[in-house]
């Protein structure tokens, strides 16, 4: 087998293999944590590892289809690797009582004001963008 | 003879990653039959897994000893968004600077309600500060916590907790506001909810999932680079 065949055909193994592709992907993550730690960044390496996947994608250096079952794989199942990270609310049990009740109240009604204002900042400058593209003379 | 400390760590993290895997892997599938908020994996998992830990008469340290791992997988998931924000690439050339003003007005909107709300609360200190990051994704929110004098940890639930909240909400408000645009209906979940309302925009359309993840993102991003200023601010 010459070098070609052989790259072609890891190339069409990593095409179909989602648990490899994950591999990719944190391989990535732990490049960008190295970098992070080596230039000391003030960002998680996760941000660094996704802005070098951005550029190779970007510059054709790399496809779509050789990390995309494995990225889908992590995304539909992110919300597990948050569980852990809500167990902290054992160490503070101060959050159970009158306290919890107030931080409650702050987080519900601070989160609807942000959707609010968000979608609705969003969906005016949308349609003023809009109306305005097609009301300019050519 | 192997170190019993070893075999103790190793169990550990068998014990522990088990239930967490086991009660998450039970809690999707009953929520794929019945999907309402109180439902959702997010709230029923961690609950459970609580239950457990009280009964074995264990720590938060044990139980997060034996599953740091799964958090650290955060960092690849966050890797994973260059793919859908790349297959966007065209919506987002497109509507880049509307997203940014709301970007912009969702994020200074999250900071002032928490601090003001908080404030009329009686709540302050460490604690007041730790809830200001809360409407981005958990990595990026803890970074800021941190650099702001919050607490990281406690950020972390708040993050969790704004999550389902905003999935719920969203909906509710959804349903009662008409909002016309895929796009605006995206980034409310992106910068409302992060992780748990992008998840949820996703389930409303191909364009608002695309949208609330790479929203989610940006925002997060911005935080991050708004941080250091902040801080200052709040000095």
């Amino acid at each position: 087998m010459s070098s070609r065949t052989v790259i072609a055909y890891a190339t069409h193994v990593l095409r179909h293999s989602a648990p490899l592709q994950v591999g990719v992907v944190i391989g990535f993550w732990l490049a960008g944590e190295g970098i992070v730690r080596l230039f000391g960044l003030p960002l998680p390496g996760g941000i660094v590892g996704l802005v070098i996947v951005l550029a190779l994608l970007a510059s054709r250096r790399i496809k779509t289809r050789s990390m995309r079952r494995g990225a889908q794989w992590l995304l539909a199942d992110m919300l597990l690797f948050f569980v852990p990270a809500v167990l902290a609310v054992l160490d503070h049990q101060e959050l159970l009582g009158l306290t919890g009740l107030k931080i409650l109240a702050v987080i519900l009604v601070s989160t609807v004001s942000v959707m609010i204002a968000t979608a609705f900042t969003v969906d005016r400058c949308y349609r003023w963008r809009a109306d305005h593209a097609g009301s300019a003379p050519h | 003879m192997p170190d019993p400390l070893l075999i103790d760590s190793a169990l550990r993290i068998l014990l522990w990653s088990a239930v967490t895997v086991g009660f998450y892997w039970g809690a999707k599938q009953i929520y794929r039959r019945w999907p309402r908020w109180w439902l959702s994996p997010l709230l029923v998992t961690p609950v459970l897994i609580a239950a457990v830990v009280l009964a074995l008469h264990a720590s938060y340290r044990d139980y997060i000893g034996g599953t740091h791992w799964l958090v650290l997988l955060l960092g690849p998931a966050t890797v994973a968004f260059a793919i859908p924000i790349y297959e966007q690439r065209g919506l987002i050339r497109r509507h880049w600077p509307v997203l940014l003003i709301g970007m912009l007005v969702g994020s200074g909107t999250s900071v002032l309600t928490s601090w003001a709300l908080a404030t009329l609360a009686g709540l302050d200190g460490p604690l007041r500060l730790s809830l200001l990051p809360r409407s981005i994704s958990t990595p990026f929110a803890m970074e800021v916590s941190g650099d702001i004098g919050g607490i990281p940890d406690l950020t972390a639930v708040f993050v969790v907790i704004t999550g389902i909240a905003g999935a719920a909400m969203g909906d509710i408000i959804l349903a009662r506001v008409p909002i016309g645009s895929a796009l605006a209906r995206g980034a409310l979940f992106g910068v409302g909810a992060h992780g748990a309302g992008t998840a949820r925009a996703a389930q409303i359309g191909e364009t608002e999932g695309a949208v609330a993840g790479l929203v989610m993102v940006l925002v997060g991003l911005l935080n991050v680079l708004a941080a250091p200023l902040v801080a200052q601010l709040l000095r």
